[in-house]
């Protein structure tokens, strides 16, 4: 509450006072160290930029991070009688059953990881990959599952109640970018009271519908006219919110006016034209079967960063969800993804960083791979996989261990084992843990956004 | 609070008939409006009208005689108010089909190939993939072969070759020219001459063919199609055809190169003759059914192709009419359209008739519980067109080992559609007053089915709509198990114990589809598919019957295990228990309120509920008494922060 | 691990112990002294509900109002006129930005404004408001054709008196209220704007636009009211 009489503290002063306060009765100051931490980390962060991709419709683990190529319990793997193994080209058949064929399992030399042969072009950068398995999702309901793996919270009702992962880093490290969150049909979500409402995502359904949004037409207005209408409105919002009981709706406005000017340069549109996008970066194939058109956001993502406009892109690259015939296409459709990883990988490595002279794009940028769960291990009677609440997840980050592989499932049905004593109880790692950490490796103290989840160093480096 | 009442809680001054009053009168009417009376105004146009007010709307709101409760019931019986209801409901169910559902049965979709004609000249021929033909060479393929074209289509109706000239003899002996549906309006005259205009202030925006229907590969437009003669017939019953033919061998040759194993002149093996087919050769068959295409050789598309959809190539979902990809405002104000395929269209109307349902029922003010349970639906052109034939057409390949070669018991039974809608006719709607025996609400729509495709996934729906409930799982660690039981099974329980029972409801309709499994055909317990000594079905029954759940005295029909009762009872029956559920009113309550105050209601609104819910019951849960008592509410009044009180005091200070 | 018992912790185990075997302690009551005021503050009886977004399609019913009451298609092509896409492009362009809901691909609606949401808002009020200039603020359009300037042509020199009651009358197309129930200052802030922007306009060495100076400047007011976030929560 911002109240109308300057002299009362608002109800964020007294919650802020009354953190500060509890922590300071903490054993150790503990939370005090954290937003301690939280400081010294924020500068280091403002280089840093963030990807996340959503793999919509819940992926099969047993095709890439935790490869099944035996029958075992309820596992029916992949084979040549339930997909087309074609277009995959890291698909070598091992026999499994007569005329029927598994697939080869892929483990690069002098690795440790294993993987199936929907893992692509990402192969080539194993030791940069940090696997995440038998990731615990407790649901097999799409809107949970993808809220639970981007919130680290189940929905309550049909709401989520935790801010999205790029949410929190846009609010955490991105507010001065001209654009610090963009979300690409990607499931964000923006709630908490903490946060500052220009981190509210961009959400958009295209790339290149943005173009025409950012142009203006010169022969209506001279320079100047629009920018004081803005700054008008900004001050419109902000009287207005000062008058208001409540009024982080209208400060937002506010901030969201005094940023618009920043976004309306031909700079910007060339940014969001996809044709342009295609052109500027003709590495991705955007005619790749099934989601090549999406690669666009690559593109795009590559783009924004290079131009020091973004902080987070979120996209959603889809068709997972194959219950039926089209599971045939489902290990196509995984190379098809980490495909376009892999060329996104080798562009931020070719790419300078922005504002980091000398540093290349790759070494400060950090991308995290989600589904909202997985397949079952089982072939239904259409030929595909139902859903099924085990996970897998994967990180490629300078501040993750690269070449390893956490958690993992047990070998009959596919689900979570228990991984690690976590401080509740030995147990299996879980998207709130996979989220903290995440966080937590940028010196952003968890709870901040996340009410469950804890740090595994493990994942981390140094 | 509590004790206040429903009077206190929605403003005694509300029910008194005196809120929505002007204040005190004097010689400046307007000037006696409170910023927070202009504010209320406004909030009510919102949501009453789907806009902020005109500046008339605001004159005659400044009038003495404004009478604001008069008003509010005015625009409760207008068009904004049902679309405003809509939304909540569209918003929580998002009934849109998303792209992976893909709906082309080929029964039902005349693709075509381009052929070169007499004189070189190129033209287009339609067909139906996998058409039953008495030619050899031709049975289940294109009526024209490869000595005849110089092309094959081995894969997903590509055309592979060098086209040459199809003589004028074999043209007219194979294919018929015919003024289809999608051309003509008065298609199904022996010459049709009136043509459907497709431009111009008369052109349906809502019926659009891609242009390449429209036109010939000369680019001139399309006077008249050719089609396949089989295609073209207009028989509705045909007899039931089997080829003679030995079957094929065990290890079929790979269809798509001619090599010695196939037949000469073909790039397929011949087509299976139906086993059901083969035993009753000569009996009728309807040839609205899907059997019809490849059980018989008499069955076409009907008068003027009324019978089927064009795609403009032989690709499994070829493009077909332009369509808006999205439709905020409804049909009646388009937004611009793009080309859209031919599942894209029967997706579309899907959820027309879903949002014609919603909006009749709210206009109507029908009992709520109706969203559930309702025969009645409404349909045009398309609509009627697709339930006729589009929607039998899934079945009923499976289910002929059962006997069921066509759709008994339909969810939507085809003989209750109105007969005067053509299929291009957008415009018009009817209302269908009973649907058929087995139809409830939303429920046994297409799109709640092919959107929410598995019986789990209708369950859970329905039950977080409806009930404001959701499932998720506790903690507890999911162990491996052979427990198939999931209501019992650790980890598990916590959601399936609800959700299981729920999900039996759908038992009887096809996951990821709509055939109803009529129980004369399809027994909860079926002597039949009981299990062998060696503890296995028959491999028939595999796909309609659960052997985790079976014994050797009967089959189990899959997804009843949790409930035969409920499996019984079908969807009409997930209908009447969520509707007489005592969360469903409340659920209803909490939603509508949500929406109309924006916020997420907490705890401080359950007396507000409390007296809201009353209200609905007291009115047969009717949404229009529960949204007025909202409107004239003193939370709606006050459901956002800026008060006139606050800004005069903050221009004082 | 050793277990200490400190002396605190041992006191106050040795109470909770003897309170579980010896009858209840009477303790008399005793007069309570109020606490002292410290200061004396005015209780917040505020409503604490923040202000709600439009829905987009009532964003969107209320765009086609104001630009006459005509269907989205006609208003694309009176937006766009006929300079292609230099005001306008096309509907399905806007509508993930306006944070319409994409059933299709269960993208739920946004009930939250953002950066882009904003230069959307931008862009749309722009084709409103130049067309809306463009048609109604020249002597060709009699007074009952014109649709959002509904006054007489304002003077050429800008005048403070002349401007409120035609701004008092945007104020309550676009605001739903009159000015004079507006903050204080409003009407003079948009003045403000107004005048400069005539000022710019007429100035001989600006580049030339297709709207006079006074086109421009009542632009820039409705453009203002358009975008206002009044006009977008309610």
């Amino acid at each position: 509450m911002k109240s109308n009489n300057a002299a009362l503290p608002s109800r964020r002063d007294l919650l802020r006072q009354g953190a500060a306060g509890a922590a300071a009765l903490l054993p150790g100051g503990l939370a005090l160290r954290a937003l301690a931490d939280e400081q010294s980390f924020g500068d280091a962060g403002k280089d840093e930029f963030f990807i996340f991709i959503h793999a919509a419709g819940g992926w099969d683990v047993t095709l890439w991070a935790d490869p099944r190529n035996t029958r075992a319990g309820l596992v029916e793997p992949a084979s040549t009688a339930n997909t087309e193994t074609g277009g995959v080209r890291l698909w070598k058949d091992e026999t499994m059953d007569g005329d029927i064929h598994s697939f080869k399992l892929l483990q690069p030399s002098g690795s440790n990881l294993v993987f199936g042969p929907g893992i692509g072009g990402l192969l080539d950068f194993h030791d940069r990959l940090c696997v995440i398995n038998g990731l615990a999702m407790n649901t097999v309901s799409h809107p949970d599952g993808i809220t639970f793996s981007v919130t680290g919270r189940h929905l309550q009702g049909s709401r989520s109640l935790q801010p999205s992962i790029n949410t929190a880093m846009a609010n955490e490290l991105g507010l001065a970018q001209t654009f610090p969150s963009v979300s690409l049909q990607f499931p964000s979500s923006y709630c908490g009271d903490h946060l500052d409402r220009r981190a509210v995502p961009l959400m958009i359904d295209r790339v290149g519908n943005i173009a025409g949004v950012l142009s203006r037409a010169p022969q209506y207005a001279l320079d100047g006219d629009a920018m004081a209408v803005t700054a008008l409105l900004s001050q419109e919002a902000t009287a207005l919110a000062s008058r208001s009981a409540y009024g982080d709706v209208l400060r937002g406005m506010a901030l969201q006016y005094r940023s618009l000017p920043g976004m309306l340069s031909p700079q910007m549109q060339n940014l969001f034209n996809d044709a342009k996008l295609r052109a500027a970066h003709p590495e991705f194939k955007y005619q790749a079967r099934g989601m090549g058109p999406s690669a666009v956001n690559a593109a795009f993502a590559l783009e924004a960063m290079k131009r020091n406009l973004v902080r987070c892109v979120s996209f959603a690259l889809g068709g997972f969800d194959t219950h039926a015939g089209n599971y045939r296409q489902q290990a196509q459709l995984q190379q098809t993804m980490f495909d376009i990883v892999a060329t996104l990988l080798r562009g931020l490595d070719t790419t300078p960083h922005p504002t980091k002279a000398g540093a290349k794009l790759s070494e400060h940028t950090h991308i995290l791979i989600m589904s909202e769960f997985c397949r079952t291990p089982q072939i239904n009677l259409g030929g595909g996989r139902d859903h099924y609440p085990n996970n897998s997840a994967l990180v490629i980050s300078p501040r993750f261990r690269g070449n390893r592989t956490f958690g993992r499932t047990d070998p009959d049905q596919v689900l979570p084992l228990a991984t690690r004593k976590f401080s509740d109880e030995q147990r299996a790692i879980t998207p709130p843990d996979l989220l903290a950490t995440f966080v937590s490796a940028f010196g952003i103290a968890p709870r901040k956004y996340f009410r469950e989840g804890e740090v595994v160093p493990e994942l981390l480096t140094g | 609070m509590r004790a206040w009442g429903l009077a206190g809680l929605l403003g005694v001054a509300a029910l008194c008939g005196h809120a929505g009053q002007a204040p005190a009168q004097g010689a400046n009417p307007a000037a006696a409006r409170t910023l927070d009376d202009y504010r209320h105004f406004r909030a009510l146009s919102i949501d009453l009208l789907g806009r902020t007010p005109t500046r008339q709307e605001l004159t005659d709101f400044e009038r003495p005689d404004f009478k604001q409760e008069a008003w509010i019931d005015k625009r409760l019986t207008g068009p904004g108010y049902p679309e405003r209801l809509a939304r909540i409901y569209m918003d929580a169910l998002r009934l849109e089909v998303g792209p992976a559902f893909a709906y082309t049965p080929a029964s039902v979709i005349l693709r075509r190939q381009l052929v070169k004609g007499p004189e070189g000249e190129e033209l287009y021929v339609y067909y139906r993939q996998g058409q039953r033909r008495r030619r050899d060479v031709t049975d289940g393929e294109f009526c024209l072969s490869q000595a005849e074209t110089g092309l094959s289509f081995p894969l997903a109706g590509i055309a592979v070759g060098e086209s040459k000239p199809v003589p004028q003899q074999i043209l007219d002996e194979r294919t018929v020219v015919v003024r289809p549906w999608w051309l003509y309006r008065d298609f199904e005259a022996p010459h049709a001459t009136v043509r459907l205009p497709t431009e111009g202030k008369n052109a349906d925006p809502l019926f659009v063919p891609v242009d390449e229907l429209l036109r010939d590969p000369d680019k001139s437009p399309t006077i008249e199609v050719r089609v396949c003669r089989e295609e073209a017939q207009t028989a509705d019953v045909g007899a039931l055809f089997s080829s003679g033919r030995t079957p094929a061998p065990a290890k079929a040759p790979k269809p798509g190169a001619p090599t010695a194993d196939l037949p000469r002149g073909r790039f397929r093996p011949y087509p299976a003759d139906d086993a059901y087919a083969k035993a009753h050769v000569g009996d009728p068959i309807s040839c609205r059914s899907a059997g019809a295409l490849t059980m018989s050789a008499d069955c076409g598309c009907g008068p003027g192709l009324r019978h089927c959809l064009p795609g403009d190539s032989g690709t499994n979902n070829p493009r077909a009419f332009s369509l808006p990809t999205r439709l905020p405002l409804g049909l009646d104000l388009p937004l611009g359209s793009t080309p859209q395929t031919v599942s894209d269209w029967y997706k579309f109307w899907w959820t027309q008739e879903a949002a014609r349902f919603l909006g009749y029922l709210f206009s109507a003010d029908r009992d709520f519980r109706e969203v559930l349970a309702a025969h009645y639906s409404f349909v045009n052109g398309p609509l009627a067109a697709f339930y006729r034939t589009g929607a039998p057409a899934s079945c009923c390949d499976r289910e002929k080992a059962f006997g069921m070669i066509e759709s008994t018991e339909p969810l939507f039974d085809p003989k209750a559609l109105p007969t005067d809608l053509a299929p291009f006719d957008t415009r018009t709607w009817k209302m269908v007053p009973d649907r058929g025996a087995h139809a409830a609400g939303l429920v046994t729509m297409p799109v709640f089915l092919a959107k929410y495709a598995s019986r789990r996934s209708r369950a859970a729906a329905l039950y977080t709509t409806f009930l404001c409930r959701n499932f998720v799982a506790g903690k507890e660690e999911l162990t491996p198990s052979q427990e198939p039981n999931l209501t019992v099974r650790p980890g598990c329980a916590s959601c399936h114990a609800t959700l299981e029972p729920l999900a039996a409801y759908f038992s009887r309709v096809e996951e990821a589809n709509w055939t109803f499994l009529p129980a004369w055909r399809f027994p909860l317990r079926n002597l039949t598919c009981k299990k062998n000594a060696q503890g296995r079905l028959p491999g028939f029954c595999n796909v309609f019957y659960d052997g985790d759940f079976s014994d050797a005295t009967a089959g189990v029909l899959r997804g009843a295990y949790a409930s035969l009762d409920h499996a019984a009872a079908g969807a009409a029956g997930a209908a009447v228990a969520l509707g007489d559920a005592p969360e469903f009113a409340a659920c209803a309550v909490q939603r509508v309120t949500s929406s109309f105050l924006g916020r997420p209601l907490t705890s401080d609104d359950d007396d507000l509920l409390t007296a809201l819910g009353s209200e609905f019951r007291r009115n047969g849960l009717r949404m229009r008494p529960l949204v007025r008592a909202i409107l004239l509410s003193d939370a709606y009044r006050r459901s956002n922060n800026i008060s006139s009180a606050i800004w005069r005091r903050g221009d004082h200070e | 691990m050793t277990t200490r018992l400190t002396a605190g912790s041992a006191t106050a185990l040795a109470l909770a112990l003897s309170a579980c075997h010896r009858p209840p302690i009477a303790i008399a009551p005793t007069t309570v002294q109020p606490l002292l005021a410290t200061a004396v503050i005015p209780q917040d009886t505020t409503p604490k509900e923040d202000v709600r977004l439009l829905a987009a399609e009532v964003y969107l019913r209320t765009y086609l109002q104001l630009f006459g009451g005509i269907p989205p298609v006609e208003a694309q092509q009176r937006a766009r006129g006929n300079e292609g896409t230099a005001l306008f492009d096309n509907w399905n362009d806007y509508l993930a930005a306006l944070g319409f809901p994409d059933y299709r691909n269960d993208l739920p609606r946004s009930t939250q404004t953002n950066g882009l949401m904003m230069a959307t808002f931008d862009r749309l009020g722009m084709a409103l408001c130049a067309r809306a200039a463009e048609h109604d603020l020249r002597d060709a359009t009699p007074l009952p054709q014109r649709l959002l300037f509904a006054f007489a042509n304002p003077p050429a020199t800008p005048d403070r008196v002349a401007f409120a009651p035609a701004f008092d009358l945007l104020h309550r197309t676009f605001l739903g209220y009159p000015a004079r129930l507006a903050p204080a200052g409003r009407t003079d802030a948009f003045f403000d704007v107004y005048r400069d922007i005539v000022a710019r306009h007429a100035d001989g060495k600006a580049p030339r636009t297709r709207l006079t100076p006074v086109q421009a400047g009542w632009m820039a007011v409705c453009l203002g009211l358009v975008r206002h976030p009044e006009f977008h929560t309610y």
